[in-house]
Parts: structure tokens; sequence; C-alpha cells
């Protein structure tokens, strides 16, 4: 038992409705009781969906409990006769799970075909949202994946794409449209938009793309061993991971294509590529190498995301902005291990591996990172802390469901990280002239932050001879203060907590102009 | 869809819905009770379910959290909540913690009372709040809420007449209640609950009861019984209709007469615009606040042609007035979802009142819609919310036909794969 505040994952249901809410012809049951169906607000609010998300909730209410009473039997006739389902999957909830009841009993009990029921019986106390959702996409494709002819022409599936995903459309269209350069068709899209009928003619497609370590890497291996699938489970985030994923595809259909005496695909000049045709694909590789992007090279960046976003984050920084990672982390512990194989070689300490968002928080607050890459929960943390943040992975809140095209794979997503870490990160020149000059004029924002959080530098407390109190509880004259208040302002919150530190360290009970002046030249200014 | 012998006019379906559980309430009452903090024992659905639905993030201290109850502590027969809870105390220090049960440990069968207890202290009391979705609906959690606080409201003398409100409202809508209140003569005892938890109001035999909101039958039950005060049982303050009959009523119980005709004649003029479009539209409320009783009924009186009203739960004593002026309307309790989906479709109201999990999809589908939380959300109480309230129904009419046509074939595609046909 824990108090928490706040969770990363969510929940088995969760894991299934995202599957299911993502499929034509597929419903799903909770059996559970009121307002476990929340979820359903998540897809009509998130996702705005203009049409019910195929959810029904069998309601478990106490007094049904007393009396021995389920309504599921009822529940599953009233989806039949309402929505005709070809697949209704029946879900427990925490509360059914621990009554163990027997969900097949009751299901066979409906008088519905059993070959349209499938019970999905997950121990919701065991098993969180990314586990339950490809294990459920996994089960789905084990039970219609059939065997058939291939296509014509080189095909692909694109596995793994799910309801409430990252930027889940413009990722999908970003890596659409690569294909449709390279000359390859899509055979079928899954679980998004997909139908039972689809996921029966997965084996017709030539290769299996999953780029999602999460979800559909089970399924696209399942695939593999059972119908000799050939699979790219690399993620195409950035432009060498970009290139290396279009080379493997095409790698790996030609030997399909060898099989049948194909024409060979091969790589189409990298313009072709781009939004016009006629310009380099992204424009990351030169935008790094630019004279003010080298002040980057001292940029220390912290990431923490989902397994597969925590991975080709810490590359992209490193190898294509050359950013320094000083630290990363994930909050999905089952994948924690192919995260550190991943990214062996690439940090400086150990893996953070936790789903306490505190112990993010105050990584964060250590560290002061001039970069943070996570979710939500730290940008929100960032905030607090004024450091820069950007998000880039799951859990999805309403400002990651937006209208224009943001893709984080492929070219063109290459372009929209950097430009956001760009527009994230303080700027190179700008930063030059305001170091030298100081505040540059823009104090007032100091001004006003401190009156938000009721600080001190700006309230008529840190006059000269007065003293005032740090964050930290350590006590700085009005000398002191002062001199600070010619630091930048937005390195001011770091240099006043690494001169508290200092002073701490040299048994200081108070930061006094002299122990200001040693802190800077003990830290290098 | 049988209809109960002697239930008169409502029909009681089998509750197949979309809605929240109890545990909702955490997100007003704890900034009601601003000394307070709310902690849910419960599974990752409860926390999953706070974070998400109801948008309440993240705040840099929240007064709620969730003791998580993981695998392992399904099996020990007493959850054990005492670091917990000092945690709590050390963070945020809290005047009153209040513990909300979840399904997963009701359930479990936890003796939330006794747990409560054990962990009270004289300074900090712990205090039980059923809550699950096993039992009440989510407005109900408040009455929960207040039962718990019933203890702490001193013991009013006898011969001490006041009224007490109750129902937790912003407090710009309570000072508007109490100063009208007072207009008419009628001593104002507070608000159950006020803002802060050493400040409940005293209630004894000569308190009179009047419930701001339709969802408080416990609570008044209780005080009835335990302090002889007297329940008020009247419309709910919403409208000009309803705010009339409410202080018309109050005051009666203090031997005042009043005749608010003109007041209540003024009310409608101020909202006439409002009342003109109203006129004649067919409206359909799904059950999801517990409001849907008085909403229906200011609708009724606005003109609008009520199709049906479901709620989750009607309580014919509590309810009776605003049952009694929706005679005639179809009124259905625990209504199932299913079949008014397929009313909805083939009857075509021109406004669907429904919860926030249902809202877009209605929208997609043509139907103009108004949101169902909003209305616990905004000052719609008494004579000061009559222009709001009449507005929100209002508005979801301007913004469509200020909006330029919608040909959804165009607009949608691509939305939602998962809904176009099997190809």
């Amino acid at each position: 038992m824990r108090l928490a505040f706040w969770l990363y994952e969510g929940t088995a249901l969760h894991g299934i409705s995202r599957v299911t809410n993502s499929m034509k012809g597929v419903h799903t049951v909770y059996h559970a009781p009121q307002g476990d169906d929340y979820i359903t607000a998540t897809y009509t609010m998130l996702e705005r969906t203009p049409e019910f998300p195929a959810l029904s909730i069998s309601v478990v209410r106490g007094r049904d409990l007393a009396q021995g009473v389920s309504r599921l039997p009822a529940t599953l006739q009233q989806v039949e006769h309402h929505y005709n389902p070809e697949l209704t999957v029946i879900a427990p909830s925490c509360s059914t799970a621990l009554l163990q009841e027997d969900l097949h009993q009751l299901a066979a009990h409906s008088g519905v075909a059993k070959e349209k029921l499938m019970v999905y019986a997950v121990n919701p106390f065991r098993v969180t949202e990314n586990e339950a959702a490809d294990g459920l996409f996994t089960e789905l494709v084990k039970r219609y994946a059939a065997k058939g002819q291939k296509t014509a022409v080189p095909s692909v599936n694109l596995l793994g794409f799910t309801s409430l995903g990252f930027h889940l459309k413009a990722n999908l269209t970003s890596l659409r449209r690569m294909l449709k350069t390279l000359g390859v068709n899509v055979n079928v899209v899954a679980p998004w938009g997909a139908g039972i009928a689809d996921l029966a003619r997965l084996p017709e497609a030539w290769l299996n793309i999953a780029p999602y370590h999460e979800i559909g890497r089970t399924a696209a291996e399942y695939l593999e061993k059972e119908f000799a699938m050939p699979a790219v489970y690399d993620t195409p985030l950035g432009v060498e991971p970009t290139l290396r994923w279009l080379r493997s595809i095409i790698e790996k259909l030609n030997e399909v294509g060898a099989g049948c005496g194909a024409t060979p695909l091969s790589m189409p000049a990298l313009h072709d590529f781009s939004l016009d045709g006629m310009s380099a694909p992204s424009g990351v590789p030169w935008f790094a190498r630019t004279a003010d992007m080298e002040s980057f090279s001292n940029k220390k960046a912290f990431v923490f995301a989902d397994a597969t976003t925590t991975v080709a984050m810490v590359k992209f920084l490193r190898d294509e902005l050359g950013m320094k990672v000083i630290g990363a982390g994930t909050y999905l512990e089952r994948d924690a291990d192919w995260v550190r194989k991943e990214l062996e070689g690439y940090l400086p300490g150990e893996l953070m591996v936790t789903d306490r968002f505190q112990d993010v928080a105050k990584v964060i607050e250590d560290e002061l990172p001039d970069l943070v890459c996570g979710t939500q929960m730290e940008r929100h943390s960032c905030r607090k802390l004024d450091v820069p943040c950007m998000v880039v992975s799951p859990p999805t809140h309403i400002e990651n469901h937006l209208l224009g095209y943001y893709p984080f794979f492929g070219f063109e997503g290459a372009d929209v990280i950097a430009d956001r870490v760009y527009l994230s990160c303080k700027l190179g020149l700008e930063k030059h002239l305001i170091d030298f000059f100081g505040d540059a004029g823009l104090e007032y924002e100091d001004a006003d932050a401190a009156n938000e959080t009721g600080g001190a530098a700006g309230n008529g407390h840190s006059s000269v001879g007065g003293s005032t109190e740090g964050e930290g509880g350590m006590v700085w004259t009005g000398d002191a203060e002062t001199m600070l208040k010619k630091v930048p302002f937005f390195v001011r919150k770091k240099v006043r907590k690494n001169t508290e530190n200092f002073a701490q360290e040299s048994g200081e009970l108070e930061v006094t102009v002299e122990v200001f002046r040693k802190a800077k030249d003990s830290l290098g200014g | 869809m049988l209809q109960v012998p002697g239930d008169g006019q409502i029909i009681r379906e089998d509750n197949v819905t979309h809605s929240f559980c109890g545990l909702a309430c955490v997100g007003w009452m704890y900034q009601k009770i601003k000394d307070s903090f709310f902690l849910v024992l419960g599974t990752h659905t409860c926390a999953h379910f706070l974070q998400n639905a109801l948008g309440m993030m993240i705040f840099a201290k929240p007064r709620f959290g969730i003791a998580l109850l993981e695998e392992g502590d399904l099996s020990k027969h007493e959850p054990s909540l005492e670091e917990i809870i000092a945690e709590i105390k050390a963070d945020h220090n809290p005047s009153v913690i209040f513990l909300l049960s979840s399904c997963t440990p009701e359930v479990m069968k936890v003796d939330f009372k006794g747990l409560a207890d054990h962990l009270a202290t004289p300074e900090v009391p712990v205090l039980f709040v059923p809550a699950s979705g096993l039992v009440y609906n989510f407005t109900q959690a408040e009455d929960s809420v207040l039962h718990a606080l019933v203890p702490f409201c001193p013991q009013a003398p006898a011969g001490e007449k006041s009224v007490v409100f109750l129902g937790s409202v912003n407090d710009a809508t309570a000072d508007d209640l109490r100063a009208e209140a007072e207009e008419l003569g009628i001593k104002v005892g507070g608000f159950l609950p006020e803002s802060r938890f050493d400040r409940m109001p005293a209630i004894g035999p000569d308190t009179v009861l009047a419930p701001i909101q339709p969802y408080l039958s416990r609570v008044a039950v209780k005080l009835e019984r335990e302090r002889g005060a007297k329940t008020m049982h009247s419309l709910f303050p919403f409208g000009p209709d309803g705010t009339r009959a409410f202080w018309e009523d109050l005051a009666k119980m203090f031997g005042i007469e009043v005749d608010l005709s003109d007041r209540e004649k003024a009310a409608w003029e101020k909202i006439s615009r409002q009342t003109d479009l109203l006129k004649g539209k067919r409206v359909f409320l799904t059950a999801d606040t517990m409001m849907e009783l008085p909403l229906a009924r200011f609708l009724h009186s606005a003109g609008a042609e009520v199709m049906e009203c479901s709620s989750a739960y009607i309580n014919k004593k509590f309810h009776a007035r605003e049952l009694q002026a929706l005679e005639g309307v179809r009124v259905v309790e625990q209504p199932n979802f299913h079949r008014q989906l397929e009313d909805i479709k083939r009857e075509r109201p021109d406004m669907v009142v429904t919860s926030l999990m249902t809202a877009n999809p209605f929208v997609g589908q043509g139907f103009i819609v108004k949101w169902s939380m909003e209305f616990m959300l905004m000052s719609i109480h008494g004579w000061s919310g009559v222009f709001t309230l009449a507005n929100m129904f209002v508005s979801p009419f301007d913004r469509r036909s200020a909006l330029p046509e919608f040909d959804r074939d165009v607009w949608l595609e691509g939305v939602m794969p998962s809904a176009e046909k099997v190809s």
C-alpha cells in the first residue's frame, strides 16, 4: 500500500479499451460497478469521437452481489441486439476479479454465439495498460489471422497503432507517406481502424512493421513464427534511424520478392521524401551543424518516457543534435531491460525505473537540466522548477491531441522534434547576449515569477542590510541577494541552489557576498 | 420497460448507463472544504479515473490522494493506513481527513467505520465516506460527505429557529442565498458544508433544512432523526419558478407569508429571449448528475417539451414537488442507455442533455447537446442564477446557428476509423 497522486500507466481496462476502441465491429463489455466506464470519456473527450465508442458496462451493484444476480448475460444480449458486433470482448474490473466470477460461464448464459464472445480475463491487479493492450491485440491476431495469398505488389502491415497513442495519426501519416514514396502498399493498419476481416488478411502482407516496443511487437513476433513473416521492429525516430528503417524495409521486402521473382525495390532519391519532392527530406542534419547550435553541445538533457520513446529520444538528442544526456528513465518496469540494452553506452549512470513521479521530479530538481523530455507530469514538475520541458510520451493529455500535423516519426518527425527542442531550450546567440549584458530588459519576468511563488527576490525584503531566506532554508544577506539579482533571471534559480549547496557543504550558515563569490569561483562562475 | 405498480409516473429500467462513481465528488468537495484531505482507499482504477476523467491532473500539492491497494494487499484482513495518514498529516496538515471507500475494498468487506475510528485522533478526525459505484451515483457521495460531517455540527438549542442550507456551492452563491433569506426576515444558521471544517453550522430541533441540491436526501433524513430538524420540501431553487417556490415555502416555515409572483414574472421577463427560443423545443435528458428533475422542470416551465427526463435515483419524498411539477412528462429512473439511444435516434430531439462521456458522439450524430456536468459547476441557484441557467440551455442553439453548415461525410472522415463501415 502506498499513497499515490498520479500514475503514468493506465489500467488493464484502459489497455483493452484502447485496442477495441481502435477496431471496427468489436465491442467491449466491462463487468464492473458504475463509474468504471469513465474510460469512455477518455475517448469521447480526448479523441473527440463523433460516434459512441463501442464500450458498454454490465453494471454490478452492491444489491446484485447480495442477491447473487449478475447482469452480464442480459447486457451481452442487449449489446448483441442493439449493435450486433462481430466480436464482444468481456473484461473484468478490479471488483469482479476479486469476486472470482466465472465470466466464461456467465457469458455462455447469454445465449450469444460462443464465437462472437471473447473473455479477456486479465488480472487487473497485476496487469496494466500496455501489457493488456499488447496481450489482447496478440490474442486477436492469433484468433483471426489466416493463411492467405501474398499480395501481388510489395506490402506491409503497420502494427501497434492504437487509440490514444501519442501523436498517433500524424505518425501514421508520416509512415504512410514514406511507404508510398518507396512504392510499398499498406495492407493493414492494426488495431487502429482494422476490422476482424483485416486481422484475417494480415498474413497476406510481405512484411510487418511494429515500431512500438509496448504494443504490436508481440503480435509481429507471433506472425513471424507462425506465418514466416519478416518484421521490422525499429522505431523511425530521427533522421539516421529513419534511413536505417527504410533500408531495412527495402532489404526485407526484396528478400520476400526474390522468392516470387518480383522487381527489387531500391532507395529513391532522398528529396522524393520531402513535402515538395525537391528538397532535403529533413532540415535536422544541417540545423545541427549550424554555428549557433554549437551551444547545444553543452546542453544537458534528461529523458523520462515510455520504453520506445526513451530509447529513441536519448539517441536523437545525443546522436543527431549533439546534446549531453545526463540521465534517462522509464516508467515501464517490464521493458526496463530492453531499454538498458538499447541505451548501453548512452547514459552516464543507471537507467531510472520508477512509476513515482515524485522521484522523477526530485532528479529534475537536483540536476536542473537544460531540457527535459518527459510526459505531461514532467511538464508540470518542470513548470514549478522553471526548467524547460517538452512532452514526448504518453500518457496523453488533451494538449497532445491537436489538429495540426506534428509527427514524431520519419523525416518530418525529426524536424518537428528538433523545432520543439529549439523552442524549449534557451537560445544560442540570444543567450550569449543575455549572459553578457545581464537581464536585457527581461527582469519583469522574474518579478512576476517571484510574486507568484511568494519568493523573496521581488518583494522588497531584499533591500540592502536585510536578509532573506532562500528556498533551501538558507539565509541570504541583502548584499548577496542584490548580487544574485545580477545573474540572468533564467539561471538565477539554479545559481541560487548551487550556491546554497556550496554554502551548506562548506558549513556556512548564511550566504554572504563572500560566500557567493567563493561559490562562483568554485563552481566555475 | 415495466411500469412498477404504485410508482405513478416513474418508469424504472435496469441502469445500463454512462456516469461516474461517487469518487468524482472529490473534484468539488476538496475545493469546497479548504482545510480537508480526501483519501480514497482504492485501486489503480480509482487513481486513473480521478486523474483522467475529471481532468484533475496534477496540482502542486493536491489535497486528495489514493491509498493504493496492490495485489499483495488483497489478502490482508485490514489495510494498514497509519503510515499514509502520517504522510498526509506531515505534508498537508489537514483539519479533517475524509476516508472514501471504493468498490474493491467494499468487496473485500473492509470495516471502514472501524478503520476510520482507529485512525482518528482528537486533533484530526478521520471520517468514513461511502462513495463506491457499487451503491452510489456520483453526486450522492456529497451526501455521504455531509452525512459524515453531522457529528461536527454543534447542537443548536431548542427555540433557536434558523435555516441551514444543504449543499456545497461557491462562496458567491452562498452569499446571495444568505442575503436573500435575510431580506425575507429568515435567520440563517449557515451552510452544510461551510468552507472550513471548524465552522460547520449548528443544527437543532428548530433548524429548518433547505436542500439546495437534489441529491442530498440521506443527510436530511439523518438530521431529522438525530436532531429533530425539519426538512423543507419544495422545488429546488433553479429557475424563476423553482426560486419563487423555494423562498415562499421557506418563508412559510418561518411563519412569514410572502408573494413573490412579481419577482418571478420579472425573472421570466429577464430571460424572455431565451424562453422564446426554448418554447416548443424537444429536449431529452439522459441520467448523469441527478439534477435532471429540477432542470427538466425548469425547461417544462419555460415552454420546452421534455421528451424524457431520466435520473439515476428518484426519491419520491425528497423529489415530490419536482415530480408533481413534471406531471405528464415521461420520467425514467435507472434508465437503459441503449434504449435511450434508439429512442433519441428515432425521435430526433432538438437538444440532448447528457454526460461528458456521451456528449461528443451525440454532437457527431447531428444533435445539439448540453453537458450535464456543467450545471454542477456554474452558479445557477436562486434569482441571480436564472440568467446563467437559461443561457446554458440556449447557448448550444446559438452556437450551432453561428457556425457554418456541416457536412459530416466530409468533415468527419478519418476522425474515428473504428466507427466507419466495415469494408
